[in-house]
């Protein structure tokens, strides 16, 4: 329990950010994101942006699952839906690369509304279910509407340009991809304040007392669906801009187990969460190479040997985090925040 | 605190912090390194661990005899699960951490098309990989890339003309996998056979990981064709396929592509596999004709090793032979001079790896060889001569 927190209004009482300690760190936060760039070589920012498309795509779906309670397994194949968007704007229409990713977004959040609608009568594994039918059908178009989509062979996409200057390298993508994602986390945040998040959590919490309350299932879980579809078509479309390829094998059922898997191990109906579960599931592969690495020059053929191992470190991993931390990671950073609330006056 | 001062402290730190970057400082300036992104885990994890093998073997050959211009060569490679997101890590991994990185391997065509806009604006590096996709073989978009084979598209005109040769007039039915990777050749291979003669009288796709085959074997029983062609899969369904058109006494002769012709996964399948035939762009390991490589290669690894092996083996020969072209005309290790001088490779020996000489005139070697699969000696046979698609 915090104390001298007490708020005089109900603003103040809702706000994210409410302690001075908290606008600190929050400003040392951006101040290290802003810096990042400039001290990290490629490698690092190819996995910063790809982090930054990863944590939009979890946080819409922790929207849908995490706080409406609705499981999906189909954010792979909105954020195809956004990327083919963005691609066929590109090259047909040739609008600014914002536009077109606002544009993804909308298209994804429209078939979002569509693929929901089984979510008024079904819920749990048997709406996963659903959705996972609905990405076959997805899948199917974007194979067999050749004109639109490519075929199999998929499609290019154009750098995106801004201020007219192509951005083609990580360090340019950088500055475009992390502000995109840290707005959508900073939305995903604020709708929570709203009516319309907390009628998200009545529905999860128990959907016919949500109804008995006022909230009318039919909208809200239908704008759960819009809401986090939108995030996965703008995640898509800036997938699209930054791998400037796109095609049916790009987003697979296992990019959708993908995202619900960084949002169970971060922790469901946590903002922090939905970055921390798709932080920790795109990178620990990635640090786990150093490892690799490490170990190489004693083994002989370490890197042919030894990946296989990765994999299965990979999964322990998250193994262990689920049985020893059902909360989620976002617990542990709860649980050390708790420790310095009063500390040093109690251990 | 421990009784550390701040001075050890930051002793401490400023020698861990080199220790971490050793392996920066310990490149060699005059080393050339091959990066791959290879497959070692995953649905390819069986190729990615021969393909290394293969680049591996060749260049300990190439190092023992002097390397390039004096110049050693080094594979630096990482795991990829064949998945796009972590082989374009790889690349910018080894790229970041190696200086000296002008060959690269990739894993698959989906890595071979992300990764294009970034080789061209780089523009040192010459890459190939285990793709053959048609799409490749094209030295305007994909200037920075070639292919050590024929792509699918050749691979398939390989065949017809085989078939045009042995039965004019043939029947014949194209069954695919619906993936990127079976639908590649359909169209062009269409068209080829057509200028050939031969008639292609159905066409049959398949849903990816399909098991259950009989539909699509009641369409090849209406169809009676003299070959049915397969491409897009490794070993399933073909054996599904054969056993039940066996069962259904049809006369058909089974056939592939690269990927499905290694003889040790036809090993297991058993006498349903006798007669299998298919395009091999290089020699197997047991192949008894003359030649200095693969004896070399015996020496070195004296089991058999899969055509992943070869196609590895060959492609860091060619990538290695570009490379010193370019260095001995004395000209700087760029994507350009060196796509140059592997196009400059003519009437090239392989040592026996491939049967003929080979000449580069584009991004692919337009070579193969029809070979049969022999379930009592479990080997693959030559039935034909090489065939050169080169007018």
């Amino acid at each position: 329990m915090r104390i001298a927190t007490a708020n005089e209004t109900y603003l103040a009482d809702e706000a994210l950010i409410r302690t001075r300690t908290q606008w600190a760190w929050t400003a040392v936060l951006a101040a290290g994101l802003a810096a990042a760039p400039f001290a990290l070589n490629n490698y690092w920012l190819y996995l910063a942006c790809l982090v930054a498309i990863n944590v939009a795509s979890a946080t819409g779906l922790n929207i849908l699952t995490g706080y409406t309670g609705l499981v999906s397994l189909g954010q792979g194949a909105f954020m195809a839906v956004g990327a083919y968007t963005v691609a066929w704007l590109d090259r047909n229409v040739g609008a600014p690369f914002l536009v077109n990713l606002f544009a993804g977004g909308l298209m994804a959040a429209a078939v979002g509304i569509l693929v929901g609608l089984p979510s008024l009568r079904v819920k749990g594994l048997y709406l996963a279910i659903a959705t996972i039918g609905a990405s076959i059908i997805l899948q199917f178009v974007f194979l067999n509407w050749t004109s639109v989509t490519g075929g199999s062979r998929g499609m290019n996409v154009a750098p995106a340009s801004l201020f007219g200057t192509p951005l083609t390298t990580y360090f340019q993508l950088y500055f475009v991809l992390v502000p995109i994602a840290a707005l959508m986390v900073l939305g995903a945040a604020n709708l929570f304040r709203t009516r319309i998040g907390r009628a998200f959590i009545a529905i999860r919490d128990r959907d016919i007392s949500a109804e008995v309350l006022g909230i009318p299932l039919l909208r809200y879980k239908l704008l759960s669906f819009a809401v986090s579809s939108f995030y996965a078509g703008v995640a898509g479309g800036m997938w699209a801009y930054f791998f400037r390829a796109v095609g049916p094998e790009s987003f697979t059922i296992v990019e959708s187990i993908f995202y619900l898997a960084a949002v169970i191990v971060g922790g469901m109906g946590s903002i922090l969460g939905g970055i921390i579960g798709a932080t920790f599931m795109t990178l620990v592969p990635e640090v786990l190479r150093f490892g690799v690495e490490a170990i190489s020059p004693y083994v002989d053929n370490a890197g042919t040997l030894l990946s296989p191992v990765r994999t299965v470190v990979f999964g322990a991993l998250i193994i262990l985090f689920l049985v020893f931390e059902p909360q989620g990671l976002a617990e542990i950073v709860q649980r050390v925040r708790r420790f310095f609330h009063l500390w040093p006056f109690r251990k | 605190m421990l009784g550390m001062t701040k001075r050890t402290f930051l002793a401490l730190a400023a020698s861990s912090a080199l220790v971490a970057a050793a392996p920066a400082f310990a490149q060699d300036d005059g080393e050339i390194v091959m990066g791959g992104s290879l497959p070692l885990t995953g649905v390819f994890g069986f190729a990615g661990v021969a393909i290394e093998a293969g680049i591996q073997d060749y260049l300990k050959i190439l190092n023992e005899d002097g390397g390039i211009a004096g110049r050693k060569v080094r594979l630096a490679y990482e795991d990829t699960g064949y998945q796009v997101d972590q082989s374009v890590a790889v690349f910018n991994k080894l790229t970041s951490q190696n200086r000296n990185i002008h060959l690269y391997y990739g894993d698959s065509t989906a890595f071979s098309r992300t990764i294009n806009p970034e080789l061209q604006r780089r523009g040192d590096i010459l890459m190939a990989g285990a793709s053959f996709a048609t799409e490749i073989n094209d030295p305007q978009n994909f200037a920075s890339q070639f292919i050590a084979g024929p792509d699918y598209t050749e691979m398939f005109s390989i065949l017809l003309e085989y078939i045009a040769r042995e039965k004019p007039g043939a029947k014949l039915v194209f069954v695919n996998s619906d993936t990127e990777f079976g639908r590649d050749p359909i169209e062009s291979s269409t068209a080829r056979a057509k200028e050939l003669g031969l008639e292609v009288v159905e066409q049959i796709i398949t849903p990816p990981g399909a098991v259950d085959v009989s539909t699509e074997v009641l369409k090849l029983r209406r169809a009676r064709p003299d070959y049915a062609i397969f491409h897009g899969y490794i070993l399933a369904p073909l054996p599904e396929f054969m056993t039940q058109a066996k069962q259904l006494g049809l006369e058909t002769k089974f056939m592939g592509t690269f990927w499905s012709m290694d003889s040790s996964i036809w090993d297991s399948v058993g006498e349903v596999a006798d007669g299998f035939m298919g395009v091999m762009p290089y020699r197997y390991y047991y192949d008894e004709e003359e030649a200095p490589m693969l004896k070399r290669i015996r020496e070195m690894r004296p089991t058999y090793q899969t055509t992943g092996y070869m196609q590895g083996f060959l492609t860091a020969m060619l990538m290695g032979e570009a490379a010193r072209r370019t260095l001995d005309a004395g000209k700087e290790l760029t994507s350009q001079n060196m796509k140059a001088a592997l196009n400059s490779i003519e009437d090239f020996d392989t040592g026996g790896i491939v049967g003929v000489p080979i000449s580069i005139p584009g991004n692919t070697v337009p070579v193969g060889r029809i070979y049969q699969y022999d379930a009592a000696a479990k080997q693959m046979k030559p039935v034909s001569d090489w065939i050169s698609l080169k007018e």
